[in-house]
């Protein structure tokens, strides 16, 4: 019988999935808080960054509309480095989604159940990833988009209730650059790498988009839209918990929602968030566990669905690298992200460089 | 899974076998008929055998009627007679295509040739009389079928309060009937095709020329010709034949016994699939918030009908998620209630011997059980079941300290909530789904509801129906037809149709201009 016979995707989906894959698990941080304060400063600086990194990323892809990632790579890098860049890129989404992977289970031990070991919870987290990766990126995309009116829904219920209930000080965003532009240059590069460059992802996934060529503004204008949301969520942490508590917070947003407090009824909603953000983090997780399977089927050809289980055990296995959860953040938020620039900023900016230098950019696509 | 996989090759293969033999478990049906009476009577009486409602009447030597009984209308085959005996001595004068000569003396419409047995056949067990006359080749057929049939009813499972109370029967051809009613439209096709090697049912495609995607419709013809089975009873075996995935509890065709909605559904571009001897006719493609809706909504006000929706889509949460909830806050997450209601409950719960997950499956299972036990049981005992279930089951229980009354209340309001949606099928995936969810939320709190929850969501994403995504007009995106499914507009604004089940002639209606434009400014 016929199954879905296409595998494309639409832009609504796409604007979707990067929507929900931006904030991921990234509400869950303070991010910049070496700056302080002036994180939103940090922030806006490297979103704009990570603008300039999309335009890239979208560059690529309209050089060269045919081919994702990795086979670009193997295209012009030759296929012997392409392939290796390309398992060098497997293995970054794959760790990539490991950590996300942790996250999960450190929130729901955190949070939701004290008592149950972390790997249980991890096992069943990466089951149900699995789960979701084995349908292919489609049905991942079309996930995104069926959750997205929950998602803004629950945000914007959010941010009303924070505002609502008065909880914002608005005076704490005072003193603008109490230590000069040092503590924001500082924290702005490890902000580069996660969220905001880890939209090279992406760039396995814009050849399967039905509507070739429609989408540069539409991606542009949600990735702009969602590093806005993001800056404004995270600098409400600071301005309803101070610099002081939201640095030493594990997560600070729970601790801000844990203060709202509407007519008795609505008292602990940072556990119905938990939920919520679970969505963005297991969204996130599955984006890359796709990315990853995706890439060792076009360096390998063999069928996706045949690489969900041994790279979910890789992936399982990779997330209890870190012996406890201090260790995990220090890792993820200082430690890596100049490594992760590798794959974010370095590889792509080279391959646009030998793109252009091939000077034979795909003529058919160029008339539309 | 392999053994699925080994069945969609077999039955291209058998498609081809179908086509040979389409007339049941003999061989020599192509035979032609030979143009002796006694020869003729002979082949009929070895075919269909002693069988004592089988009647081969002879009048004269020349001619000979042979029909079942209780398959003929009576006061038709007494014409059919009639006009036989009193013609009798034209016959001899006919040479050949009896069959135009036999329009001309008997008052009865739809008389053909039958030239070979399994035509003949075919005639007699459909109720048709065959006459037989000697010395002329073949015989002749003629459409006097009656006999038993129920009237047309208000349908007993899908009730409206306000819309038209007909519904359809077990007979084909009163349902095609009820439906010509309604659309009095040339485009209306109707393609049978005869399916089940020993029941030989009429089955029906049905849709309007121009609005049906000719990709479904040729799909759905490929899907039903290579159904190789000995029997269809319900539409119910066309539908597991012919869904797009074996393996999901979620329904991907639609059933109803309501020529309004049938008629609605067409006119969106669906594809009806009419069964002889059941009431519940097919509807597809569907997608998933087809099944939130009631041919009622169209007729209400839209405004009523779109707060009624958002009922019953939170009515079919309600039926998925609340025992697992229950179960997750009593268990784990006692934090997120307010503290009085905690304070009643684990007031309540004290007593009480078995855990939350326990409770609730007991009580949900024993619920499954008076409802089964509902459906199955004469009429007559009706009364006595309600008092078990409600007294015994519910009141003593909570006073003899084996459940909570919170519990009770939970697992009445799922039940409940269960039946508010419109489509029988759905509620049955949802009943089945939430065992599945209550065990995880008992084990794993919400995390495990959420866990069992986004498979789902995946699951339900990643169907279709006869190529259309299950999930539109959400997921893909299609804004135009979101009109229609959560809420529904008003009439005037329903200019096209949705887009994704018709591909052509889109636009329903011309921009609605009102008249009387000025006296209402008044």
């Amino acid at each position: 019988m016929r199954e879905l016979k296409k595998s494309t995707i639409e832009v609504p989906e796409l604007v979707g999935t990067i929507i929900l894959f931006e904030i991921g698990s990234t509400t869950l941080y303070m991010i910049g808080s070496k700056a302080k304060q002036d994180a939103w400063l940090a922030m806006s600086i490297a979103a704009s960054i990570g603008l300039v990194l999309a335009l890239l990323y979208l560059a690529i892809y309209y050089r060269d509309p045919e081919r994702d990632l990795f086979e670009l790579f193997r295209h012009y890098l030759g296929k012997r480095l392409g392939t290796v860049i390309s398992l060098s890129f497997v293995v970054y989404f794959a760790y990539e989604a490991s950590r996300v992977l942790r996250d999960m289970g450190e929130l729901t031990t955190l949070i939701l159940l004290n008592k149950t070991p972390l790997f249980i919870i991890m096992l069943l987290t990466v089951i149900v990833v699995g789960n979701t990766v084995r349908y292919g990126a489609r049905v991942l995309f079309l996930t995104c988009l069926a959750l997205i009116p929950i998602m803004i829904l629950s945000y914007l219920f959010l941010g009303t209730m924070i505002v609502g209930t008065g909880l914002v000080e608005y005076e704490q965003i005072m003193p603008v650059l109490e230590h000069g532009w040092e503590p924001i240059w500082n924290a702005t590069v490890p902000i580069v790498a996660f969220p905001f460059g880890q939209l090279v992802l992406f760039l396995v996934f814009f050849p399967l988009v039905k509507e070739k060529r429609r989408f540069r503004s539409p991606v542009i204008i949600s990735y702009i839209l969602v590093s806005l949301f993001l800056i404004v969520f995270n600098q409400m942490n600071f301005l309803v918990l101070g610099s002081y508590i939201a640095d030493k917070s594990t997560i600070p947003l729970l601790q801000v929602i844990q203060l709202i407090e509407i007519i008795d009824v609505f008292e602990r909603m940072d556990v119905l968030f938990v939920l919520i953000l679970f969505m963005g983090i297991g969204i996130k997780m599955a984006a890359f566990f796709v990315g990853a399977v995706t890439g060792l089927q076009k360096i390998t050809g063999i069928g996706l669905k045949k690489w969900v289980i041994p790279l979910g055990i890789m992936i399982y296995a990779a997330s209890f690298l870190s012996p406890n959860y201090s260790h995990h953040i220090w890792l993820g938020l200082e430690k890596l992200p100049l490594m992760f620039l590798i794959f974010q900023i370095a590889m792509p900016l080279l391959l646009f460089i030998i793109m252009l230098a091939h000077r034979k950019p795909n003529t058919r696509y160029r008339k539309a | 899974m392999s053994i699925f996989r080994r069945s969609k090759k077999t039955d291209k293969q058998m498609k081809t076998i179908t086509n040979e033999r389409e007339l049941g478990p003999s061989e020599d049906d192509e035979a032609a008929l030979s143009s002796s009476l006694s020869d003729t009577i002979s082949i009929l009486r070895s075919r269909i055998g002693l069988s004592s409602d089988f009647i081969i009447r002879e009048l004269g030597d020349k001619i000979a009627i042979s029909y079942i009984e209780g398959l003929v209308d009576q006061k038709q085959l007494s014409e059919l007679i009639e006009a036989l005996i009193a013609g009798h001595a034209q016959f001899s004068s006919f040479t050949h295509d009896p069959a135009e000569h036999l329009k001309s003396i008997i008052p009865i419409g739809g008389i053909h040739a039958a030239n070979t047995v399994g035509l003949l056949l075919t005639a007699i067990l459909s109720g048709e009389a065959v006459v037989v006359i000697d010395g002329l080749p073949g015989a002749i057929t003629v459409s006097i079928s009656g006999g038993i049939r129920r009237s047309v009813q208000e349908p007993s499972s899908q009730t409206v309060v306000r819309g038209p109370k007909e519904g359809f029967t077990e007979e084909i051809s009163t349902n095609i009937a009820l439906l010509r009613n309604k659309l009095r439209t040339p485009e209306l096709r109707i393609v049978n095709r005869t399916i089940g090697r020993y029941t030989q049912t009429k089955v029906a495609v049905i849709y309007i020329e121009g609005l049906a995607n000719p990709e479904v419709l040729d799909e759905l013809f490929i899907r039903l010709d290579s159904i190789d089975t000995d029997s269809v009873l319900e539409s119910g075996y066309i539908e597991e034949f012919i869904q797009d995935k074996t393996f999901s509890p979620f329904p991907t065709m639609i059933n109803t016994e309501r020529p309004d909605a049938i008629a609605g559904n067409l006119l969106e571009g669906q594809v009806a699939v009419m069964v002889d001897g059941t009431p519940f006719v097919l509807v597809l493609p569907v997608t998933f918030f087809k099944f939130f809706q009631s041919s009622e909504d169209y007729y209400q006000r839209y405004d009523i009908t779109s707060f009624l929706r958002i009922i019953r889509l939170f009515s079919f949460f309600i039926a998925l998620f609340l025992p697992s909830i229950y179960i997750a806050v009593t268990t784990f997450q006692q934090e997120m209630l307010p503290t009085t209601l905690l304070i009643s409950l684990a007031a309540q719960r004290e007593g009480t011997p078995l855990p939350a997950l326990l409770e609730a499956l007991l009580m949900e299972i024993t619920f499954e059980v008076i409802r089964e036990a509902g459906v199955r049981m004469p009429r007559v005992i009706g009364p006595a079941i309600s008092i078990v279930g409600a007294l015994v089951l519910g009141q003593a229980a909570v006073q003899a300290g084996l459940v909570s009354g919170a519990m009770v209340i939970v697992v009445s309001f799922t039940a409940i909530a269960s039946f508010v949606m419109p489509n029988f099928n759905m509620a049955s995936a949802v009943r089945l789904i939430r065992f599945g969810l209550m065990l995880l939320a008992g084990v794993f709190g919400l995390f495990g509801i959420l866990a069992g929850a986004v498979p789902i969501l995946v699951h339900v994403v990643s169907l279709s129906s006869f190529g259309v995504p299950y999930f539109t007009p959400f997921a893909p995106l299609r804004f135009s037809n979101l009109k229609d499914t959560v809420i529904r507009v008003p009439w005037r604004a329903m200019k096209t149709r949705p887009s994704s089940i018709s591909v052509q002639n889109k636009v329903r209606q011309s921009t609605f201009n009102k008249r009387n434009k000025e006296s209402e400014g008044e």
